[in-house]
């Protein structure tokens, strides 16, 4: 409206302007240059505001561009980050187990001696009670050589799951050598523990596995050894190996206990 | 003076154990890439993979294919991977036929998860082929 107004004003001033009769009028000439000057500054303005809303434009534009080269980057970022999570994943996957494989026996899953060796430095860590129970397959070289390996990796599988039954939750059985495991039972006193033993040997001599229909089992000697206060585990066991070479001497089936 | 094309040169890099083994073939438009990936200077190592794949495509019209066998990538080659891709992609924008196969051991599903990731953005052909390999 008001430009409208604005310019039906001009229209009558140049209206005026151009009317012969006012070509002596005193306030003409005053009013020319006044009228001149105006157009001129509105001109003047108007390529401003031009210039102006093109600036704007482009700044808008440069404003598009990095917002979208922003999020672009942002995108290659987390898929970036989300690949690379992924890999470390793996990677820690692969490492526990790696882990489980290099604690562990391949043929009956148990700890092997190194988890045990690490168990056991725990304890002796902590100053904890434990009494160690070393059990050996009676006459497994004969079994091996008469049936084969694989009915001798069939037997320790089987008596390993009877072993793992008759156990605590807290102890420990692993497979100490080929034929030979250890029972680790913490806070457990030699009386016990040979009680413990010695159910287990029973348990374990009913195991059968079949050879072509006929079915095979084995007797298991023990030697255990409780631990000593301040003694390092590795006399512990020494003392166990030495009773289970005595029960072995004795007539094996039997467990022998180490002198306290 | 002559205005000879300066041949860039095929890349047979052997493998090891942190560096995958990598060979291109400019005749036949192909690059290989195979093995684990977590080299102890990847700009170096890649810088060179990207310049083959910038100059094949910028060089020839031919298609380009890319033979990844890929296990592990640490962060550095994954961004280096990411980058040709995006060649790839840009080219295959711009009409070009290009192309990638991913092969992995069917043993390892979550390599072929992970190439799923890489694929995301990708409208050419990116094949994730299972892949009996041999011990």
């Amino acid at each position: 409206m008001k430009s409208r107004g604005e310019e039906g004003l001009l229209q009558r001033v140049a209206a005026l302007l151009a009317e012969p009769r006012h070509a002596d009028n005193p306030l003409r000439e005053a009013l020319e240059a006044l009228y001149l000057q105006h157009r001129d500054q509105r001109e003047q303005l108007e390529r401003l505001m031009n210039i102006s809303d093109r600036y704007q434009a482009l700044a808008r534009e440069a404003q598009q561009v990095t917002q979208k080269r922003y999020e672009r980057s942002l995108r290659r970022q987390q898929k970036l980050s989300r690949i690379s999570d992924g890999y470390q994943a793996l990677i820690c996957e692969r490492n526990q187990t790696l882990h489980e494989e290099a604690h562990h026996d391949a043929l009956t899953a148990l700890p092997n001696r190194r988890l045990i060796d690490e168990h056991l430095a725990r304890l002796d860590r902590d100053e904890r009670s434990y009494t160690l129970a070393l059990l050996d397959i009676d006459h497994f070289k004969q079994i091996n050589d008469a049936h084969g390996h694989d009915v001798g990796d069939a037997l320790l599988v089987a008596i390993t799951r009877t072993m793992r039954e008759s156990l605590r939750d807290y102890d420990l059985c692993g497979r100490w050598g080929g034929e030979e495991f250890l029972l680790l039972l913490g806070e457990t006193s030699l009386e016990e523990a040979s009680r413990i033993v010695e159910r287990m040997r029973a348990r374990l001599a009913r195991v059968q596995v079949f050879i072509a229909g006929q079915p095979l089992s084995v007797t298991l000697s023990a030697g255990l050894s409780e631990h000593r206060a301040g003694e390092p585990y590795a006399d512990t066991l020494h003392r166990a190996d030495q009773a289970l070479l005595r029960a072995k001497r004795d007539g094996r089936d039997r467990s022998q206990l180490a002198a306290g | 003076m002559t205005n000879a094309m300066t041949m860039i040169p095929d890349l047979d890099i052997p493998g090891s154990q942190s560096t995958p083994a990598i060979r291109s073939d400019w005749a036949a438009g192909r690059l290989t890439l195979q093995g684990d990936s977590y080299p102890e200077n990847s700009y170096e190592l890649f810088d060179q993979v990207i310049a083959w794949v910038e100059r094949f495509l910028s060089d020839e019209s031919r298609p380009l294919a890319l033979e990844l066998t890929l296990v592990y990538l640490n962060t550095s080659s994954v961004k280096a991977m990411m980058d040709i891709f995006d060649l790839l992609e840009e080219a295959h924008e711009g009409g070009r036929p290009v192309s990638v196969t991913w092969h992995y051991d069917p043993r390892n599903e979550r390599i072929a998860e992970l190439a799923e990731e890489f694929k995301e953005d990708c409208s050419y052909p990116f094949a994730i082929t299972p892949t009996p390999v041999t011990p």
